[in-house]
């Protein structure tokens, strides 16, 4: 249906792409800055290990050493946590994991700093380690933190577990696993702070959440918050791996020691072992269904491997645990998920926040069960999928938000049915399978889920954003700006984006959790509607007419008698008297009070959802075992676009991210006790690996109260990817692989 | 340390450099230089192909090329394609095409573009997705990026 829209859904060009094709943006690593120092890092060889003594007198007489700091050293809080305060700055008489930061070496070139860092000397006593997380819950496993090792448990029920299997006629029960890995961002973790003598500190973070990191900076100098001032320039890429604060910290507490400038940058191996990862999970599905495919009941047991610290682990093990059923409408459902410390690195944040294991699982075995059913598929999904008005077992009911979930799974079965019609290429053997998917949008009940900005009129009568929270690349900005130009009726190159400083923008929270086309997208429709009154407002008292006779359109204010100023008129006088016209652009998630259930922990339940469908063709070799993925249908109900292509652009990210899941990405524990932190080992996909034939199909089905009815859909484009190639490979070999990733080794056993 | 003197043309520009013995050719264009388009995103293997240039024409890893071996060669970095503000049209490509999100890998991308059309100005979908391989993104899945490819390899064509 044609719509009379200037700008939502139109494919404008993102602003710093001129930038960015130069190779002119500056990311951290590329601030030219005079007389800096460098941040080195000590890190822990081993997975758990006292710490005897550290050593640093020697280092500290290499040449351009400025400093040497130990946890001893920090003049505040010595942890930090993005939910828990768990984890040391430094390390505290204990490392927990292989590449724990242990000591901080500064020194005046990175020759330097290097150098001296490999003369400090730490004595370690090592301690029995843990790194599964089943093996972690056992009574004598090795401990990971006083209190144990158990995170966090969720537990979700609903309706009668016990009668909903008495009453299906067949029961599966298998168990699934997925692995560890790295968002794998190009643009590795790193900060540069610098000292302001008398003022404070300015630190620039490459980060999902500025406003965490001053907090954080602050407790650790303890000095007043005020005195943080925390910038962005640009953000190579994030897959929430950069919702964690921690070498800001590090750059800050080196440089407030020093009192001069300090640079850190993470190099890879660093960036495998020493940030958050996509928690490995473990999974027991039992699912119970009628003859003619209904499904009655479902048992879950998880484990998820957070690693040695809490980073967002038990928010991701809530959300996973929201997600295990999938879009499907299952009565009696019985859920456990134990989130265990172990000594691995640390597992957080990852796109998709634990749906994209969860729907492995269960979309692995709705297809299992369709076999067992003598079904198709295709049909056992339709029976299920949620309908507006069913309950989740949180008892949330799905309303609105789920009106587009039926249409993507009939477009999935077209797509499937013409991806079937494809010809094997000779010597290999084809197969079409599909998953669908289910990713909610925000934090969960409970939680403060809000997003602050700020619009500026402009002396010229330009729009100036103001992001609470920064983009990360994936081109926030662009669709903050597009509705506020279509709010405003005003020429989308009329908007731009401020660079992020907290000194500048309100705090609108963290970037994350698929909230924020959805939330700053009202919030840009608030703030659009409060500055259309002020400038209103403001011409009233300059041309001495009530405002209730003005009106604006198109950066245009027509008086009484048809005469119409351009805004520049009133935006320009206001700023000369030292009063621009300015608004807060503010809009919190609706967990509607009365309606949302308040028997679940903080952050559950979710009540907005995005739905997809991905379905693939694959080509295995049966000799060698390897897949190829020839082609892939991406369907997605975005409820509105705002930005065609670089929606497009989302999802093609979040497949590619998702065939990597599937086929590639593992960081394992080689033989030789190291983990595998390197591009060379740790297998992203490249262009080779993704299928041409990648289309996408973008559906709206407008979701209620959403900006032009637009969703979030940042994470789900990678969440029914890997079933849907699982399932393909099934089709084409009749080998299930249960234990991601499919690799060829797995292939070639099954096909033996 | 030992020094060397190296002679080579940086973005159509005669270099003559004194610098210590065993730095990377990467090191020397971003902290000698100050041309930072080339990224480290490997930490020196030769996986990412972040720090993409282009020596006598071809793509190289500039983290895995020493600076002494530049000597008498032609570099060009992302900084030398549109010396006169006027994007390249592979450049105005990746931009009508989105190819771009966080841009890391963009320059890499685009130079390993500019060498793949300077050889096969109308590559195959296969001799483009090879021509890539040795550059990782994270964000755009290559989609985009393979449709800039094309785009700008019709542009070239029409000479424009």
């Amino acid at each position: 249906m044609a719509d009379d829209y200037q700008v939502i859904g139109k494919s404008e060009v993102r602003k710093d792409a001129a930038l960015k094709v130069c190779g002119a943006t500056r990311y951290i690593a590329d601030i030219p800055l005079q007389n800096t120092f460098y941040g080195t890092l000590v890190r822990s060889p081993h997975h758990h290990a006292r710490i005897s003594s550290i050593e640093i007198s020697e280092a500290m007489r290499q040449p351009d050493v400025a400093a040497i700091l130990t946890s001893a050293d920090i003049p505040g809080s010595k942890t930090f946590g993005s939910l828990i305060p768990d984890q040391a700055v430094l390390a505290i008489d204990e490392v927990r994991h292989i590449g724990e930061p242990v000591a901080l070496v500064i020194a005046a070139n990175k020759t330097s700093a290097k150098r001296a860092s490999e003369l400090v000397q730490v004595a370690y006593e090592p301690l029995p380690s843990v790194l599964d997380p089943v093996a972690a819950l056992e009574p004598c496993a090795p401990r990971v933190h006083p209190g144990g090792n158990l995170l966090s448990q969720f537990n979700v029920e609903s309706g009668d577990l016990e009668a909903g299997f008495a009453a299906s006629d067949v029961v599966l029960d298998e168990t699934f696993s997925a692995q560890r890995v790295a968002p794998g961002y190009m643009e590795t973790e790193n900060s540069v702070a610098c000292y302001r003598e008398g003022e404070g500190i300015s630190v620039w973070v490459s980060s999902q959440e500025p406003f965490n990191d001053q907090k954080a900076i602050a407790s650790v100098l303890n000095i007043p918050i005020e005195q943080v001032q925390v910038l962005i320039t640009a953000i190579g890429g994030a897959f929430g791996g950069k919702e964690d604060s921690s070498l800001c910290i590090l750059a800050a507490l080196a440089a407030w020691t020093i009192k001069g400038t300090v640079k850190i940058v993470n190099n890879r191996r660093e960036s495998f072992v020493a940030h958050p990862k996509r928690h490995p999970a473990k999974f027991r599905l039992k699912i119970g269904a009628r003859k003619d495919g209904t499904l009655v009941a479902l048992l879950g047991q998880i484990w998820m491997d957070t690693g040695a610290y809490a980073s967002y682990g038990p928010a991701v093990g809530s959300l996973l645990t929201e997600m295990v059923t999938g879009p499907y409408r299952i009565p009696n459902v019985s859920i456990e998920t134990k989130v265990a410390y172990t000594h691995s690195p640390y597992s957080g944040a990852m796109r998709g926040f634990g749906s994209p294991q969860a729907h492995f699982a269960i979309e692995s075995c709705m297809d299992m069960l369709a076999e067992r059913l003598g079904m198709d598929g295709a049909e056992l999904r339709r029976v299920n999928i949620l309908q507006p008005g069913d309950a989740l077992p949180t008892r949330v009911k799905v309303n609105e938000t789920a009106l587009g979930l039926e249409p993507v799974l009939r477009s999935a079965i077209e797509a499937r049915e013409r991806l079937r019609q494809i010809p094997a290429t000779p010597g290999k053997l084809s197969g079409v399978g599909f998953a669908m998917g289910m990713q909610s949008m925000g934090l969960g009940a409970k939680v403060l889920d809000n997003s602050d900005n700020r619009l500026e009129w402009l002396p010229d009568g330009k729009i100036l954003i103001h992001l609470g929270a920064p983009d990360l690349g994936q081109g926030l900005s662009t669709v903050a700006e597009q509705i506020t130009a279509e709010a405003l009726g005003l020429p989308f190159d009329q908007i731009i984006t401020a660079p992020f400083d907290t000194r500048d923008a309100p705090n609108g929270g963290v970037t994350c959790a698929s909230r924020m086309t959805y939330l700053v997208g009202n919030a840009m429709l608030a703030g659009a509607t409060a500055l259309q009154t002020q400038l209103l407002a403001y011409a009233s008292t300059l041309l001495k007419i009530p405002a209730s006779g003005l009106k604006y359109a198109n950066g245009k204010v027509t008086s009484p008698d048809g005469k119409q100023y351009p805004v520049s008129e009133f935006t320009s006088r206001a700023a000369e008297c030292g009063e621009p016209i300015q608004a807060m652009a503010s809009a919190i998630f609706p967990y509607p009070e009365s309606s949302t259930p308040q028997h679940l922990p903080v952050g559950m339940p979710h009540v907005k959802f995005a739905f997809a469908a991905h379905v693939a063709r694959v080509e295995v070799d049966p000799e060698l075992g390897t897949v190829v993925v020839k082609d892939l249908v991406a369907i997605h109900d975005l409820g509105k676009v705002i930005n065609r292509i670089n929606a497009e652009g989302q999802i093609e990210g979040g497949v590619s991210m998702g065939i990597g899941y599937a086929l590639y990405e593992d960081m394992i524990l080689k033989s030789n006790g190291q983990w595998v932190d390197s591009f060379t080992e740790y297998l992203l996909p490249t262009s080779q690996d993704i299928p041409i034939n990648l289309e996408t199909q973008l559906l709206e089905y407008p979701e209620k109260d959403g900006p032009y009815g637009a969703k979030g859909i940042g994470e789900i484009t990678t969440v029914p990817t890997a079933p849907a190639i699982a399932n393909a490979v099934y089709d084409a070999v009749q080998v299930r692989v249960k234990d991601l990733p499919i690799t060829a080794e797995k292939l070639v056993r099954g096909l033996q | 340390m030992k020094t060397l003197e190296v002679h080579f043309t940086l973005n159509n520009q005669p270099q003559t450099l004194i610098t210590a013995a065993g730095r990377t050719l990467l090191e020397v264009i971003r902290e000698d230089f100050g041309l930072t388009g080339a990224k480290d995103a490997c930490s020196g293997e030769g996986e990412c192909g972040a720090c993409t240039v282009l020596l006598d024409g071809a793509p190289v890893n500039s983290c895995l090329v020493l600076i002494s071996q530049v000597e008498g060669h032609r570099v060009l970095t992302i900084e030398g394609l549109a010396p006169s503000g006027q994007l390249h049209p592979i450049q105005l490509a990746f931009i009508a095409t989105s190819a771009i999100q966080c841009g890391y890998c963009t320059p890499g991308m685009v130079l390993a573009t500019k060498a793949l059309l300077d050889r096969t100005p109308v590559p195959t979908d296969a001799e483009i997705q090879e021509a890539l391989a040795g550059n990782l993104c994270r964000c755009t899945g290559y989609t985009k990026i393979i449709s800039g490819v094309k785009l700008a390899a019709q542009e070239v064509q029409h000479g424009r």
